[in-house]
């Protein structure tokens, strides 16, 4: 009542002793239990096995370029270009399968063609030092123009049934895109923590001098991850374009919001050097459940923004917290 | 000369200008095998620019340096390290949110297989290699999957250390104000430290302000001033207030 810690005593005993409880936890796990929960109430339709693996699917192309992104940013780097990595890629693979390519060389080219996109990005980044933001922000742009003067004004639709298999098939009752990019997971999770690879990603994040003095080759890792980068990005453009079953120039517009959103949100932190890849997968479905719920629910469409955009800032907000206090802890 | 060959570095007129200001005039000294040495001076006494010319970082405009008796020019920190000198920065050069274990096997990661195909990192491996290494000097660590970050001062200076260890080729180690930012306890663990990296054989080259703790364990100081030596003398034969009148000049 009359001081500042009076009144925020009480609050706080109650909030510390509430996070120890929950420290170990991702706290997108709670956030995801509240929208499930939420959701369920509003829709019927929302827990059903088919619209469950739906979010699986939907989210599946997202997921992995997200995966991709995560090795980005624990290097405390950023690529906004992914989005449009994945149209053009996209474009390209659709017109050479449309004109009689198979579709095995067909998905080939789209991961070489991505990953030389990504190399590109890591060349200019560490040959030219021109800061990540800017070197994938005029990929971004560029790239765009680029796959608007291939394409005209027009699209490639009705692709071949094996591709179309890719992107809307089903095993049983998962769907292809599902096991597609749980697989990427897996090969992300094994690379993240259980490789030199992983580990000097994060450590470059963490500190780029001290990683030079231990005699990595900091400007290769740095090009390889983004490369790595752009791998994920071609994969995730055949599959997206099979499940589309079409291909147009807007392919993967505004894609790198979501991709970036998702990633911080599972609590990789920008400024490098840590990072996790359960917390990315926990990131895309925590949007992809927000896109699906809202729809079920019959809510606005730029709900779903508002929702997401609030969620982001309250999720950096917490973990800047988390990280004064840890840094408290030990001072 | 028989006995100059004997020395594990000697250090003959160096010399290093940055434009047209001379940091090192003229600079000679050696230092024996797992010998300690200190060297002081006045900011600006040209203290760090000799120790950046001997682990390689700069390159020397003049004088000569000799590693066994045979002529050494490094042309970067690679070839001091390829021969046996390591050096512990300030900063330690540690990656923060790597574990102890993670820092000391920095890019020299032992792998293991699964199922002997799928190449994993041997985390366990590390960690248990590093506890051995860093025994050896009598250090124990309260963690080594805990990021270094949330390590105290001695404990990341530690880490450093096993670092060196790991290589097993350091003859010389170069230590940068050891004890400069540590609470009073961890400076005596870190000075113990040295002490027991030289019962191991390794001579150590400390830079440091702290006369009190230069006294504690060095042989020989080293004293630096306006770029040349003022003086060289055996920290058993003077006392501390003779160092500062060296490092003063002349009246002090």
């Amino acid at each position: 009542m009359t001081g500042l810690n009076t009144d925020l005593s009480p609050m706080r005993s109650v909030g510390s002793g509430t996070m120890r409880a929950i420290s170990g936890v991702n706290p997108l796990v709670i956030a995801l239990v509240i929208l499930y929960v939420a959701i369920i109430f509003w829709s019927d339709r929302f827990l059903a096995i088919s619209n469950q693996m739906n979010i699986t699917r939907q989210v599946a192309v997202y997921l992995i370029i997200a995966m991709g992104q995560t090795f980005v940013i624990s290097s405390r780097g950023i690529d906004l270009s992914v989005g449009s990595v994945l149209g053009f890629v996209g474009c390209v693979v659709a017109r050479m399968i449309d004109a009689g390519t198979p579709v095995p060389i067909g998905i080939a080219t789209g991961i070489v063609l991505g990953t030389a996109f990504g190399t590109i990005n890591g060349l200019v980044i560490t040959k030219l030092k021109v800061n990540p933001l800017i070197a994938t922000l005029g990929m971004l742009v560029a790239l765009r123009g680029l796959t608007h003067i291939l394409m005209g004004s027009t699209a490639v639709t009705r692709l071949p049934s094996s591709l179309v298999f890719l992107g809307q098939g089903f095993v049983g009752p998962v769907p292809m895109p599902a096991i597609i990019s749980l697989c990427v997971v897996a090969i992300c999770w094994w690379l993240y923590y259980h490789t030199r690879f992983g580990r000097y990603t994060v450590s470059i994040g963490s500190n780029e001098d001290a990683c030079g003095l231990a005699g990595i080759h900091v400007d290769r890792q740095k090009i390889l991850i983004y490369a790595f980068q752009g791998a994920c990005v071609g994969l995730a453009a055949t599959l997206l374009v099979g499940r589309l079953n079409a291909a147009s120039p807007d392919l993967g517009l505004n894609y790198e919001l979501h991709i970036i959103a998702a990633v911080v949100l599972g609590g990789t932190a920008l400024y490098g050097g840590l990072g996790t890849i359960f917390g990315t997968v926990l990131g895309i479905f925590t949007i992809g459940v927000i896109e699906n719920g809202m729809v079920l629910v019959g809510a606005n469409f730029h709900v779903q923004r508002v929702l997401i955009g609030t969620l982001l800032v309250a999720a950096v907000a917490y973990q800047e917290y988390r990280r004064r206090q840890l840094e408290r802890r030990v001072g | 000369m028989l006995e100059k060959n004997s020395q594990l570095l000697q250090v003959i007129h160096l010399r290093k200008n940055f434009g047209a200001i001379q940091a090192v005039k003229d600079v000679s000294f050696d230092i024996a095998p797992a010998e300690i040495v200190a060297i002081v001076g006045d900011n600006g006494a040209g203290k760090s620019t000799v120790a950046k010319i001997v682990s390689g970082a700069y390159r020397r405009d003049g004088g000569e340096m000799l590693w066994n008796g045979g002529p050494y020019e490094p042309q970067e920190p690679d070839d001091a390290r390829d021969i046996g000198i390591e050096t512990m920065y300030q900063d330690l050069a540690l990656v923060n949110d790597l574990d102890a274990a993670g820092n000391i096997f920095l890019n020299r990661e032992p792998t293991r297989r699964l199922f002997r195909f799928l190449p994993l990192l041997d985390h366990k491996q590390m960690r248990e290699r590093s506890a051995e290494l860093l025994r050896r000097v009598k250090i124990e660590l309260p963690s080594y999957d805990r990021p270094v970050r949330q390590l105290s001062g001695g404990q990341r200076q530690a880490t450093a250390i096993g670092r060196i260890l790991l290589s097993e080729r350091a003859r010389l180690i170069i230590m940068d104000e050891p004890t400069a930012a540590l609470g009073v306890q961890e400076q005596r663990k870190v000075l113990d430290l040295i002490r027991n990296l030289s019962d191991h054989g390794m001579a150590v080259m400390i830079i440091s302000h702290n006369l009190e703790h230069v006294f504690t364990v060095s042989q020989r100081v080293i004293v630096l001033r306006g770029g040349e030596v003022a003086g060289i003398v055996s920290t058993a034969e003077v006392e501390k207030q003779d160092v500062v009148s060296l490092i003063m000049g002349g009246g002090a």
